[in-house]
């Protein structure tokens, strides 16, 4: 089922460009990478790894593993609004309605044998715990090896060198049940892949910034995140390429994300991933436009290929969820002010204790600044219980007083 | 009492290495979920976070805290208590806070990676008093801290024979008490307790059960568990026995390490694993469960812990297969849901009987 729906998504991607070039739009050729992966994780050809959101993939890229965070597979059921099934079969099986729904999903699409059997799970302890207990749940139930990265909090010259530890340790346990050691020459073209995505990327979120925007609601969402799933590829520089240039040429055309930009706002961790109109009620209702994504940046340094570890361990370590919320506020601020941004919407994942539980502390952050914040109670994946008429109002509200205060940045 | 002047670092997790706290000359204080303050971390945090976090911050915010304690260990446990260590740090900005970094495995390499930790923290606390703490007091605290384990472990195991006066709540109340007074005092306090027990008749006035979760630290929870005609034989939570558990440090040099490896080592509770053996908390309830003759085994998690909340399944999947019944409750750390959870429990006993 799953890969009949990836073999028509690649297909019908492919078709439609081919068919009319000039339809290719950024997002577009970023919706055929992903689909790609999606192919090759359930084309029962390739070696498959579930993983933690902060695994290396270039690293395992260059291993011949196609590797995937399990949460992937959530947002995509939530997306194609498949998921509500997956959600009930985890709950019978006993997973509390509580619990983060990514993680729901995916439970209940192992047990609906709708995962592919992977040859071995790697966990990372960061972002969340709920990440950690879903691998320990998989690796049981499929009965296969777990590889745990223990994600440390702060980034000091000890725990670098301990993460890049592990990460050697990881390769060891890749090699051994591949039988194949890592080949230092792929590795080096992944981290130059990598490096390479990674500049044109800094470029790309440079020109978001630009007043207008290029950059819209739809454009952008999930990218920060599901971008590392490519990284190490060539598909991560093509990607970023096409993202790159169309912005090149928007801002040259004086072209912006959307029409009669007014508000900037900025998304505070992910999306909703079900189909739903807050996005284009907020750009063509009032002209408010998600110009970034909390994970929309680059927080990492080019990787030495001399001294790969260190630099994928650094990596990992500085993305925005890990680590004390202060360092969070910190860098919610600092791409609040690059992209000078009237309001900030939190969607509040019901279920999501490492991104909730700053709620309080978010809001106050950015209001020290003078940029306000909504808070939702939304659950991103499961469509269940979506109060639509009631957020439509949350919104509503929100942009009025936005319309009653000036911008923090005039 | 001694060391009446010595102020109260406070903690909050099991994996507190508190030893440390009482080699650098403080009180090493538990700050548990108990309180009759409003709620009202769900402003700061989320309400979706669970409910230790969120009542240990409510007393936080009102100030119900002792007036001596004037810093704070945290450790990397989980995502519901980081997100404490931030609130805390808002809330309570002149208290001293360390958040230590707790790898969730207890492989070569993690245990030297947090051995590097318990040397910063021993750093901290000397910084925070003044004074430097040497290996031999780190040695002496954990000695003392190990003599208290053992009287734990004796009186626990005066509650699997049926010999505890009190049961359930009295060992419930020992423990708490022993989280929040000086070393010495707690080593006596339950010096007497085995004393006055030692020769205590074994009685059995229920069905025997194992009960296992995360925290539960209200004394009354355990006799009104045994007024619904359990017995409780044996008990596994974050705030009960997991508090404390041996460590066995020999010698002053690689005190970290040692102490590293013996924390990482404990049996875990459902934030740590090994990742060679998945699910593996599910065998050893139910191998716990055997090895102590329960009939039963009750399971009480807080709402919202992720930890345990997906293991839950897990067990429940595991005792499956065994003649055990297994009685799943889910609390928020106030006896507030009891009513609810008696006439299960009662219909548990009745059917265990
Ligand atoms: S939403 Fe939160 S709990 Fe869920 S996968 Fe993401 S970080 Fe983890
Ligand atoms: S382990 Fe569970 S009960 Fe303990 S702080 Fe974390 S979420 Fe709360």
């Amino acid at each position: 089922m799953m890969k009949q729906y990836f073999d028509d998504l690649v297909n019908g991607i492919e078709a439609k460009i081919k068919e009319d070039p000039g339809s290719m739009s950024p997002r577009k050729i970023y919706a055929l990478e992903v689909a790609k992966i999606g192919r090759r994780l359930y084309g029962g050809e390739e070696r498959v790894a579930w993983c933690g959101v902060t695994a290396p993939f270039d690293l395992l890229a260059a291993m011949g593993i196609t590797s995937c965070f399990v949460e992937f597979v959530g947002a995509m059921l939530a997306s194609t609004g498949m998921v509500s099934e997956f959600l009930a079969e985890a709950e019978q099986a006993g997973f509390a309605g509580d619990t983060c729904a990514y993680h729901k999903s995916v439970l209940g699409a192992a047990r609906k044998n709708l995962m592919p059997v992977p040859d071995f799970l790697i966990a990372t302890s960061c972002p969340c715990t709920g990440g950690l207990a879903v691998m320990e749940n998989l690796a049981r139930h499929f009965k296969k090896d777990l590889f745990v990265l223990n994600i440390p909090q702060e980034e000091t010259d000890q725990s670098v060198q301990y993460l890049a530890d592990q990460i050697q340790d990881m390769v060891r346990f890749v090699s051994n049940h591949t039988g194949e050691p890592l080949s230092e020459d792929r590795f080096r073209e992944a981290i130059a892949n990598t490096n390479k995505a990674r500049e044109i990327m800094v470029d790309v979120y440079k020109m978001a910034m630009n007043l207008p925007s290029p950059a819209n609601g739809r454009l952008f969402g999930n990218f920060g995140i599901v971008v590392a799933l490519l990284l190490g590829t060539q598909a991560a520089v093509d990607v970023a390429t096409v993202y790159r240039d169309s912005f090149k040429e928007m801002l040259k055309n004086k072209v912006s994300g959307i029409p009669n930009e007014r508000y900037r706002l900025l998304w505070i961790q992910n999306r909703i991933q079900f189909k739903n109109p807050l996005i284009e009620i907020l750009e063509t209702q009032y002209n408010a436009s998600i110009i970034s994504d909390e994970l929309n940046d680059i927080t990492w340094d080019p990787i030495n290929p001399d001294n790969p570890y260190i630099g994928l361990a650094r990596r990992a370590i500085s993305i925005p969820f890990n680590g004390q919320g202060r360092r969070r506020i910190r860098h919610l601020q600092q791409m609040a002010k690059d992209y000078r941004i009237d309001g900030a919407i939190n969607p509040c994942h019901w279920g999501c204790r490492q991104g909730s539980g700053a709620r309080g502390l978010v809001s106050k952050g950015l209001g020290e600044i003078g940029v306000p914040v909504l808070n939702l109670e939304v659950d991103c994946i499961d469509s269940r219980n979506f109060a639509q008429g009631q957020l439509k109002t949350r919104l509503e509200a929100f942009i009025e007083m936005l319309d009653n205060r000036s911008s923090p940045w005039n | 009492m001694t060391n009446m002047k010595k102020e109260k670092i406070g903690f909050t997790c099991a994996y507190t290495p508190i030893a440390m706290a009482d080699a650098a000359g403080y009180i090493p204080y538990r700050v548990l979920p108990v309180s009759e303050v409003p709620d009202q971390a769900g402003r700061i945090l989320h309400d979706n976070l669970c409910p230790h976090v969120k009542r240990v911050l409510d007393r936080a915010l009102e100030n119900d805290l002792p007036e001596d304690l004037t810093g704070m260990i945290f450790m990397n446990s989980c995502d519901a208590m980081r997100r404490l260590a931030d609130a805390w740090m808002e809330t309570r900005p002149k208290d001293k806070v360390i958040i230590l970094d707790l790898p969730t495995t207890p492989e070569k390499i993690d245990i030297s990676f947090f051995a590097q930790e318990l040397s910063r923290l021993s750093d901290t606390l000397a910084a925070w008093s003044g004074s430097r703490i040497t290996a031999g007091k780190i040695l002496q605290s954990i000695d003392q801290y190990n003599r208290i384990a053992d009287r734990i472990q004796t009186l626990n195991s005066f509650l699997a024979d049926g010999k505890l006066k009190g049961s359930g709540k009295r060992l419930q109340e020992l423990i708490n008490l022993a989280t929040s007074i000086p070393f010495e005092d707690s080593l006596k306090l339950l010096d007497d307790e085995i004393i006055k027990n030692k020769n205590h008749p074994a009685e059995m006035n229920g069905i025997p059960v194992f009960l296992f979760g995360n925290v539960m630290p209200d004394p009354e929870f355990f006799s009104l568990i045994e007024d619904c005609g359990v017995q409780i034989i044996g008990n596994d939570f974050c705030t009960s026995t997991r508090m404390f558990s041996q460590l066995p440090c020999k010698k002053e040099e690689s005190i970290f390490a040692q102490l590293s490896g013996h924390i990482l080592g404990k049996p875990p509770c459902a934030r740590s694993f090994d990742p060679s053996h998945p699910g593996k908390i599910a065998d050893d309830v139910v191998q716990k469960a055997k090895s102590l003759g329960a009939r039963g085994v009750i399971g009480h998690s807080l709402k919202f812990c992720d930890p345990y909340l997906a293991r839950l399944p897990m067990v429940r999947d595991t005792i499956q297969g065994t003649e055990i019944p297994l009685l799943l409750l889910e609390g928020d750390c106030t006896l507030r849901s009891f009513g609810q959870q008696k006439t299960r429990i009662e219909a548990f006993a009745e059917m265990l009987r």
